[in-house]
């Protein structure tokens, strides 16, 4: 018989046991999916991207890439050659020309032109102003946010107004981040008079980010056991120490994950921004300015409008794919590297602290 | 002995004290006061966002009573007509364009050949076009007359407020100087009113000749169905002219001087079909077209996200190895650390055009909507913002299938239940509340999501022609956070667009709200308790 080559407590086969093998596979097959469409997104850009940011020959990196403002790239033929350049260097070599000549007593030769704007240069401005615009915005989301969170959890007595104030927080974790712009539009920009500006930038950004930033640091300050507390108390010290010396140091990695969480966000997101501190093109560095007050209010070059600006404002060609493609990828590259360190710094500290 | 002296404490510390506050008072103080103003502050988001958009509703009502006084609103119901004709030779001509397509493939005869036996027809259908003109000659000169009449009171409108302005600055000689004239409104009308009588008329003689272009010689038809599709057209001819007394009645009653009520204002934002701006007839704010686009476009995200995301998060949580675990959730996470804006890049580079292509093999053609004729579309926008709800959906569902006690698993398992069946039958439905609430949580995700939309939903204005079905889906839209992105750069301050735009930002605010609100009160409503 066959059944006898089998053990009596292995495994029969049977229809119910193969649709439960299909429904895993199912399952896992949804999983893959995910995995696949997301890394495709990320594969395609870092793939292209590369090809702009690094190059085959010494220093590897393509410096002009990263350290030029954007540029409008000339395309022409001149006898018989074809040549690229920058709205500099063409104009450079278009009056060397014409010299030359000048010199011969010719007249100058007609350049066919094609330009392409934006798609020369670099986009050091838009480096420069997206981590301008993080390090203003975080300083202000993680003093208010952990300031209100320490008072919420530790000081404010606990009844039904805290928990108001705590719902409505975390309600407005999830309205979009394009009605923070309006909002920081009409409060900043327009009531405020700042116009469109870093400023402006910083506290609508930080706004956006604080309802995240109260719950996720409240939940770390929660997360300490009530013990650690109430033993410091009686040992006799006081609020204040025993927040410093028996809370704070048990809540830091939590508070410290969800702010880097904030940090990937806020570099992250481009409608606050679009009406409150970006623009589209700005010829001086911020630290170009007259007086240091004006340092604040002007308005930035930032990586997330670029990309937006160069994939839909300016038509499609194989000369603007360079820099959409480039600028996507150092603006990829940035807040991966962020969200990365936060989740591995999570996954690292989870394990330290345990009670 | 004298009764020695008290035992002295050392506690003999004066706190210091600034302001009257001890150390520790001037630090819960300071963090009190940190709390105070991020209260605030997000309380007075909802201060803006109202100051704002409040002055739109009263706007927006005397833009409609311009648009009746200054005699739009007639001229509409006119311009209704023409359009509807308009549609009638369309019906022609794609009955044109099957029969040609007929003649040169299935009998097979030359292009030439092919126009010349269509000739007839073509003469036919030109008759019948040139019936619309006298209705078009006289719509278009009250339409010049109307427009002239608006902007006049416009113009007029603008200068009142200059000397209000003027006059609130103190200076009344130069507000004296501010001319405004007053239009002598009935006068404006008056060919309007005039043309009542004469529209009875002109319909009838435009009846009798659209008549008579169909009763001349009829084309011949080469298959039933394109014979079928003729009388179809005459039985729309004859129901487009018994609609006629309906407008004559609607013409009839038109009074310009019947006032327009408050939640008029409210309602045809509410529900107003159309938003067009910057349109040298009339402005109007309606709403729906784009609430429709943001509904379809999260239709199609939800519809692909929540099978994905809710699937990854049992099979994590329940069937995967702690190996396979530790790779796949941090990976998911990394997902959800992809800005918006490059998702949208890579919609433009890369997924619509990759759409496109896909919808032309042939094999596809049966799918609704395929080929696709836009490279941008809603459907576009639905498949990335699909990659941003599914780490939402299935972080969240993932901690609610964590969250089912496990004594409910072990029980299962112990009267011997295999693990789909305890899946099925005990865990989904212990964490049932949980799951909702994560795809409501990435439905508000997907809805409040710019760039995305903005860059890859196709940006048309107009509600998608939903006769079509399910390839409804595969037109352009455009939504509400789209539309505020792109036109608030663009409007001016203060206007009754930029109020527009503030209330549509109000409307998704509120929409957020209640999403989460929801989500929240699932939770709580329909948690198992343990024990």
């Amino acid at each position: 018989m066959k059944t006898t080559d089998r053990h009596i407590y292995s495994l029969r086969p049977s229809f119910r046991r193969r649709a439960e093998g299909a429904v895993v596979w199912v399952l896992r097959i949804a999983t893959l999916i995910i995995l696949v469409a997301g890394f495709s997104v990320f594969g395609d850009i870092i793939f292209k991207g590369a090809r702009t940011v690094f190059q085959t020959s010494f220093p590897f990196v393509n410096t002009a890439f990263l350290t030029e403002a954007p540029k409008t790239l000339y395309v022409f033929e001149h006898e018989g050659e074809s040549f690229e350049m920058a709205d500099d260097d063409f104009r450079a070599f278009r009056t060397g020309l014409e010299e030359e000549a000048a010199a011969a007593g010719g007249p100058a030769p007609v350049l066919k032109t094609k330009s392409y704007v934006y798609s020369a240069g670099g986009i050091f401005p838009n480096i420069v102003g997206t981590i301008l615009l993080v390090i203003g915005s975080m300083t202000i989301a993680l003093t208010l946010g952990v300031a209100s969170a320490i008072y919420l959890n530790e000081y404010a007595k606990q009844g039904p107004t805290v928990r108001f104030i705590r719902l409505s927080i975390l309600n407005l974790a999830g309205v979009p981040s394009i009605v923070f712009g309006l909002f920081g539009f009409g409060m900043f920009v327009i009531y405020f008079g700042w116009n469109v500006s870093l400023l402006a930038g910083w506290f609508t950004l930080a706004f956006m980010v604080l309802p995240v930033v109260i719950t996720a640091s409240e939940e770390a300050l929660k997360a300490v056991p009530k013990g650690f507390r109430e033993g410091s108390l009686a040992l006799g010290a006081t609020k204040w120490q025993t927040i410093r010396k028996a809370v704070l140091p048990y809540a830091a990695p939590g508070i410290l994950t969800s702010s880097i969480l904030g940090i990937a966000r806020v570099a992250g997101e481009t409608a606050p921004i679009m009406f409150t501190a970006a623009y589209v093109v700005r010829d001086k560095l911020p630290w170009e300015v007259e007086r240091a007050v004006d340092f604040l209010f002007q308005g930035v070059m930032a990586l997330p409008y670029h990309i937006y600006v160069v994939s839909s404002k300016i038509p499609q060609n194989e000369y603007s794919e360079r820099v959409q493609y480039g600028t996507a990828f150092v603006f990829l590259g940035i807040v991966a590297l962020i969200a990365a360190t936060s989740i591995v710094l999570r996954n690292r500290l989870r394990s330290r602290y345990r009670w | 002995m004298p009764p020695s002296k008290r035992p002295e404490f050392a506690i003999r510390k004066t706190r210091t004290r600034f302001l009257g506050l001890t150390m520790d008072e001037c630090i819960q103080a300071f963090f009190g006061g940190n709390a105070l103003v991020a209260v605030i502050v997000l309380g007075l988001i909802t201060v803006f966002l109202f100051r704002e958009g409040s002055g739109f509703f009263k706007q927006n009502q005397s833009n409609l009573v311009v648009y009746r006084t200054a005699g739009l609103e007639y001229v509409d119901h006119l311009k209704r007509q023409e359009e509807n004709h308009t549609a009638l030779t369309r019906y022609l001509f794609d009955l044109r364009v099957r029969m040609f397509k007929h003649i040169t493939e299935v009998e097979g005869a030359s292009l030439a050949e092919a126009n010349q036996r269509l000739m007839a027809f073509d003469d036919y259908s030109y008759d019948f076009g040139d019936t619309i003109e006298p209705l078009r000659g006289a719509v278009y000169d009250l339409s010049e007359l109307v427009t002239a009449t608006k902007t006049r009171m416009l113009v007029n409108e603008d200068r009142l407020v200059e000397r209000q302005q003027l006059r609130d600055a103190g200076s009344t000689g130069a507000a004296a100087a501010v001319e405004t004239q007053t239009i002598d409104l009935v006068a404006a009308r008056q060919p309007l009113m005039a043309f009542k009588p004469t529209y009875g008329q002109l319909n009838e003689q435009f009846a009798v000749s659209m008549r008579s272009a169909l009763a001349a010689e009829a084309p011949t038809m080469p298959t039933e169905e394109l014979a079928a599709r003729f009388t179809r057209f005459n039985e729309l001819v004859e129901q487009y002219i018994d609609g006629f007394p309906a407008i004559e009645a609607e013409l009839a009653a038109w009074d310009p001087n019947r006032p327009i009520p408050t939640w008029k204002a409210w309602t045809s934002f509410i529900t107003g079909e159309r938003w067009l701006t910057a349109s040298f007839w009339q402005d109007l704010y309606g709403v729906l077209p784009l609430l429709t686009g943001s509904l379809m476009v999260s239709m199609v995200a939800l519809f692909i996200a929540v099978p994905l995301g809710v699937g990854a998060a049992i099979y994590v949580n329940q069937l995967a190895s702690v190996r396979e675990q530790n790779i796949i959730k941090p990976c998911i996470e990394f997902i959800s650390a992809i800005p918006s804006v490059v998702l949208g890049f890579f919609g433009i580079a890369v997924l619509g055009q990759a759409i496109r292509i896909i919808s032309q093999w042939d094999f596809l053609s049966w799918v609704p909507g395929f080929p696709v004729i836009e490279r941008l579309n809603a459907l576009t926008a639905g498949v990335l913002l699909a990659l941003i709800a599914v780490p939402t959906i299935f972080t969240l569902a993932e901690d609610a299938l964590q969250n089912v006690p496990r004594a409910f698993k072990e029980a299962s398992f112990a009267l011997g239940a295999t693990k789909l069946q305890t899946i099925i039958r005990i865990i989904i439905p212990a964490a049932l509340s949980g799951i909702i609430s994560a795809v409501l949580l990435g439905f508000g995700r997907v809805v409040g999501e710019t760039m995305v939309v903005l860059l890859c939903a196709g940006n048309r204005i107009a509600i998608p022609d939903f006769t079509e079905g399910i390839a409804a889906f595969t037109q352009p839209v455009h939504t509400m956070t789209g539309i505020i992105a792109q036109e608030m750069g663009e409007v001016v301050q203060g206007g009754i667009h930029y109020r527009a735009l503030f209330v549509v930002g109000i409307f998704l605010f509120f929409i957020a709200l209640f999403i989460n609100f929801l989500a929240q009160k699932i939770v709580q409503r329909y948690r198992i308790s343990i024990g």
